[in-house]
């Protein structure tokens, strides 16, 4: 003879129902189909959103790192008539600065043999800007011989304008100002043959095909002094935040000091957005998942309404009725959460880990997608799905504990 | 142990679409401690109407029901739940087992619910069940259980915590008459062994003649019919 009750006799009487009504849900081929779409529809939301986001982040990561390593530090605006060389010695004095570098924006064309395209001149001191990764092929010509063009004296080209021009190191590019030179005859164009010194690459196709770069003193002949800046690197990302301070202090009235967060603000905040969208859009699975929770719950309440009656002629408070169906939801839910989040965690790892998806190198610049699981991520994640998974649950066990004794004993 | 019941005046009724069907109309009813009472009476005449308001199960629109001197109009609901679990004990005719639940913890239940301790609990529901003669039964689900043995652990159910007044909603009339008889000696000589006050709804001439009186329901006013063996 059976001398000692189940261990599941001994739980708290919530735990003990939701447990017994799992089981008696599974001998219900219908209540246990949907069981099993409401488990799978949260596992497969939960999965979804992990990926979508790693993915996303893994890109973004990317992209940000990128465009931060083309991006100066601060970008200083010299106001008309301030002589930048002089700036540019104060600003290097500034603890925290490790470079200071005069640049100069303008607009030209450029034409080469019958082909004219508008693009966007900087003109640089020393070496080439940070924002204009050099190929470390660029300075060999098709032969692989090493130029013999100056590299401070030539035009960097961007390689996709290159190979569409099929222009050679060496080959004389004409570059042409919109600011013309009054003559005798009238106003003339200000245009100078430049070789081409080399090429760079960077990740953005406007960049690759509309940028080029110049000496310094070549951008001032072709576009005067307008437009004179001088880019900054500091120590990190962060300490440019707290430097901005002092620059702004050295500038005389009329200059202006931007930091990379403000020189990429509309990417950042579109890299963002982004994020939240795909969140909202992926998320939508959780909502339908929630939804067919809320209907094996509410089968599982009006096929136990007799049984609901019964615990309550017995003393079951409406609480205990409650938090029974909650347990139960809050079961179903959970395994679905705990199942996806493995699963998207896992999937997201192992194509990061081992490079699965590899999109064509000569589209586009990466080798692979990365994926990257944030921990901030995965908790909004866990968060939102808890939140869905407790009111809907809650919903339908409310509705459990609502039911009168008199009521559900007339089943 | 026993307890009296008290009704005064009391009235029911239940809106039926756009009418409304008055059930009970001004009940009166007093029991003494221990006493053992039938009411009979046709369907519809709110014999069970009656027997949810005594085992506070649903409130009452007029009147007044106490039991064992307490009013239960003065309790909430919370206060209601935890009354019905140390008070009053149900057996209904469709015996009302949790079927995922086996015959030892359908009786455990009410302990359970009332936080006892389950070792004790099991100990105390496997007496009762011992006493009906359902050892070997204690394992068993419900569907496993002829009509007979489910209505013997639905009684040990109700009497799994003493209460002092045992509510029988035609305990018998789901059972041929064997088993129909068998259950009903086995209430009766429970009821008499605790001293359980206990009323009992039946259809049933020849088992309300075994209770110590009978009270007649019709059209919602109830009437002392007579007094049987016990009174």
């Amino acid at each position: 003879m059976r001398q000692l009750p189940s261990w599941q006799m001994k739980l708290p009487l919530p735990s003990l129902l939701a447990l017994r009504y799992l089981r008696s849900g599974r001998r219900d081929a219908y209540v246990s189909l949907l069981s099993l779409l409401a488990t799978g529809g949260i596992t497969l939301g939960v999965s979804a959103l992990i990926l979508v986001l790693s993915g996303l982040s893994g890109l973004q990561d990317f992209l940000r790192s990128d465009v931060l390593s083309r991006t100066p530090h601060l970008e200083i605006e010299v106001p008309e008539g301030v002589d930048s060389s002089t700036l540019c010695d104060a600003f290097k004095g500034i603890i925290g600065v490790v470079d200071a570098q005069r640049i100069l924006r303008g607009r030209g064309w450029l034409l080469f043999s019958g082909g004219a395209i508008s693009v966007q001149v900087v003109g640089f001191e020393g070496q080439l800007p940070r924002s204009f990764p050099v190929r470390e092929d660029s300075f060999a010509d098709s032969s692989g011989a090493e130029s013999d063009v100056d590299a401070g004296a030539g035009l960097y080209l961007g390689d996709a304008l290159a190979r569409r021009w099929a222009v050679s190191i060496g080959d004389k590019v004409d570059l042409v100002s919109p600011r013309p030179t009054l003559t005798p005859f009238g106003p003339q164009p200000r245009a100078q043959a430049l070789p081409l010194a080399g090429v760079f690459r960077t990740g953005r196709t406007e960049d690759n095909e509309q940028r080029v770069a110049v000496p310094l003193a070549t951008a001032r002949r072709l576009f005067g002094h307008h437009g004179s800046r001088i880019e900054i690197k500091t120590n990190s990302l962060d300490t440019a935040l707290q430097v901005a301070e002092s620059v702004a202090a050295v500038l005389p009235a009329g200059g202006r000091v931007r930091t990379w967060q403000e020189l990429n603000r509309a990417l950042f905040f579109a890299l963002k957005l982004e994020k939240v969208l795909m969140f909202i859009a992926v998320f939508l699975i959780v909502p339908v998942a929630a939804m067919s929770l809320v209907t094996v719950l509410a089968l599982l309440i009006s096929s136990k309404r007799g049984e609901i009656g019964m615990l309550q002629a017995m003393g079951a408070s409406a609480g205990e009725i409650r938090r029974a169906f909650l347990v139960l939801g809050g079961l179903l839910g959970t395994v679905g959460l705990v199942l996806g989040g493995t699963l998207g965690v896992g999937t997201a790892w192992m194509l990061d880990r081992y490079q699965l998806i590899s999109p064509p190198g000569d589209v586009y610049f990466l080798s692979h997608i990365p994926f990257l699981i944030e921990g901030g991520d995965l908790a909004a994640i866990f968060l939102a799905t808890i939140i869905l998974i407790a009111s809907s649950t809650l919903f339908a066990a409310r509705r459990a504990a609502a039911l009168g004794p008199v009521e559900a004993l007339r089943n | 142990m026993s307890i009296t019941i008290e009704a005064r005046n009391v009235h029911k009724s239940y809106q039926d679409a756009d009418r409304k069907v008055k059930v009970l109309q001004g009940i009166n009813l007093a029991t003494e401690a221990g006493e053992l009472v039938a009411i009979v009476g046709p369907s519809g005449s709110g014999k069970s109407t009656l027997l949810h308001l005594l085992g506070a199960l649903d409130t009452v629109d007029r009147g007044e029901i106490m039991i064992g001197g307490q009013a239960l109009a003065d309790l909430g609901r919370r206060q209601l739940a935890k009354f019905r679990n140390r008070t009053i004990g149900f057996v209904f005719q469709f015996h009302r087992l949790l079927p995922d639940f086996d015959a030892l913890e359908n009786v455990m239940m009410p302990g359970r619910i009332a936080g006892h301790d389950p070792v004790r609990v099991a100990q105390r529901a496997r007496q009762l069940l011992l006493e009906v003669g359902l050892e070997e039964r204690l394992d068993h689900f419900p569907s496993q259980l002829s009509g007979g043995e489910r209505q013997r652990v639905a009684i040990c159910r109700a009497l799994l915590m003493e209460p002092p007044l045992l509510l029988a909603d035609e305990p018998t009339g789901n059972l041929d008459p064997v088993a129909a008889d068998q259950v009903f000696e086995l209430l009766i000589n429970l009821q008499q062994r605790h001293g359980t006050t206990a009323v009992l709804v039946t259809h049933n001439p020849a088992l309300a003649s075994r209770c110590g009186r009978i009270l007649r329901l019709e059209k919602g006013v109830l009437y002392a019919e007579s007094y049987g063996p016990n009174p």
